[in-house]
């Protein structure tokens, strides 16, 4: 073949060849978000709901500066960092922008109940769908087929999450408030809006190994203030002192929910915000999968819960499906490139590296640099103090079943595994 | 490869960072929350 025509076949289905990667990636962060869930139900002592989060975030802080680290390299997070500066600023944002999330819905889960409160935050894929849109370009000339597809599918999850939510409600409400409401659905356009960052930070280029490092300063800072404004400074402290029995699983729970998230951000690198948040948010039924099968949730319930749960976690699967297969075409990838573009203009961000990255590639002549022994002190420092307090972690006495333990782990593991390798066959991790 | 540093270029960025949108949207959204939160508490 000559060498040209390889090359024009190359790079037409180099951008199929991403969309599936973006997909495969959203798979992976919903197994993975949704199994940092199971450490945290191991947590049942009387600890504020504001702590719990806080020493998860601790954990997230852990992992989001030792993975990048062992995977890319300090060397690259700073040389990506050189090229775009500005984009600290969204880092941090987002960061911040999680966090009040996060803590509002502790307090929609205390007003209305799990099963108001998950379906009402989980309308953060529709507010994605709405920024993709307006702000990136996502969905233009995309055709009624897509258009139905991504957001009658956002929809019909939508209607799944509300059927699990309320399954899986195994406490009543302590009270219908319209506070709880309006927490739920701060927590969801919060979290919706998180996403302007994420995909400004990938269309500028931006590794999302890189991005989360700074991301965690904002999620990490925001939490502290909080949890030191809502508490004080030394009631926190004697908090912090008493879970220390804890502290292990909860670190993990955040460790967990760290690699769902950098998969997730690989997602919405590939296939955009407006597709990669619903896929991401099938979380949900992986969340349910512990809680029924390792946690034995839902024992005694009627035939009606587990009607319920079976509707709707067929509901999410055909959502997912429908934007599994709405992917983006030709035109609406030169509408992101538009975008992009933008975002390469405005920050004086070389136009050819902005093409390579959206591409998933190194530009020409780029030399990824060379390891530093500080990766392998933040790996070692993360590690160690991880032992630390699983030598202080004490084995929770509750119903916890290994054998579908044993299963999901497998699973969510073997998708750890398919996604890490076709991410670093396609793209290196670029 | 280092950049060399400018302060005009550095006051440009500033400049583009502000003016843009997209910055104005999420501290807008945060805002509403942190408020909203303080409301709720």
């Amino acid at each position: 073949m000559a060498p040209g025509a390889e090359s024009a076949i190359r790079e037409n289905s180099r951008p199929r060849k991403l969309q599936r990667l973006g997909v495969l990636s959203g798979f992976a962060a919903g197994a993975w978000l949704g199994a940092a869930e199971a450490p945290t139900k191991l947590v049942s002592v009387g600890i504020s709901p504001i702590v719990i989060s806080l020493i998860m975030v601790i954990g997230v802080f852990l992992a989001r500066w030792s993975l990048p680290a062992l995977i890319l390299g300090t060397s690259s997070i700073r040389a990506d960092l050189r090229r775009t500066p500005h984009l600290i600023v969204w880092a941090i944002l987002a960061g911040c922008l999680w966090a009040v999330a996060n803590t509002m819905t502790i307090f929609a889960i205390r007003d209305i109940g799990l099963s108001i409160a998950f379906p009402l935050w989980n309308s953060n894929s529709l507010l994605g769908i709405l920024w993709g849109v307006i702000f990136f370009k996502e969905l233009r000339d995309a055709g009624w087929r897509r258009w139905t597809g991504v957001v009658g599918g956002a929809l019909v999850m939508c209607v799944g999450a509300t059927l699990l939510a309320v399954a899986s409600s195994t406490q009543a409400p302590a009270a219908h408030s319209l506070r709880g409401v309006w927490a739920a659905l701060g927590a969801g356009i919060l979290w919706g809006t998180m996403y302007i960052p994420y995909r400004k930070a990938y269309l500028s280029g931006m590794n999302p190994l890189s991005f989360v490092t700074f991301f965690t300063f904002g999620e990490l800072g925001m939490m502290a203030a909080l949890a030191i404004g809502y508490l004080g400074l030394s009631p926190l402290w004697l908090q912090l002192t008493m879970a220390k029995d804890v502290l292990f699983w909860l670190m993990l729970g955040g460790f967990i929910w760290v690699i769902g998230d950098v998969f997730q951000q690989y997602a919405a690198k590939y296939v955009g915000i407006s597709r990669g948040i619903p896929l991401s948010n099938t979380n949900q039924l992986w969340g349910l999968l512990w809680g029924i099968l390792v946690f034995g949730e839902l024992r005694g319930s009627g035939a009606s819960t587990y009607l319920q749960v079976v509707g709707g976690s067929l509901l999410m699967m055909l959502g997912v499906g429908a934007i599994a297969f709405s992917s983006a075409g030709g035109k609406e990838q030169t509408q992101w490139k538009e975008a992009a573009l933008r975002e390469s203009r405005r920050y004086s961000i070389a136009e050819d590296f902005v093409e390579a990255r959206m591409q998933g590639e190194q530009i020409a002549g780029e030399v990824r640099p060379p390891r530093s022994p500080l990766d392998w002190i933040l790996v070692a420092g993360a590690t160690s103090i991880f032992v630390l307090f699983a030598t202080m972690a004490r084995a929770p006495m509750m119903s916890f079943h290994s054998g579908p333990a044993a299963l999901l782990v497998a699973a969510t593991f073997v998708l750890f595994l398919v996604c890490g390798v076709a991410l670093w066959r396609t793209t290196r991790f670029n | 490869m280092r950049q060399p540093y400018n302060s005009d270029q550095h006051g440009s960025r500033l400049t583009n960072v502000l003016t843009d949108v997209h910055f104005w949207v999420p501290v807008a959204v945060l805002i509403g929350g942190l408020l909203l939160l303080k409301s709720i508490h």
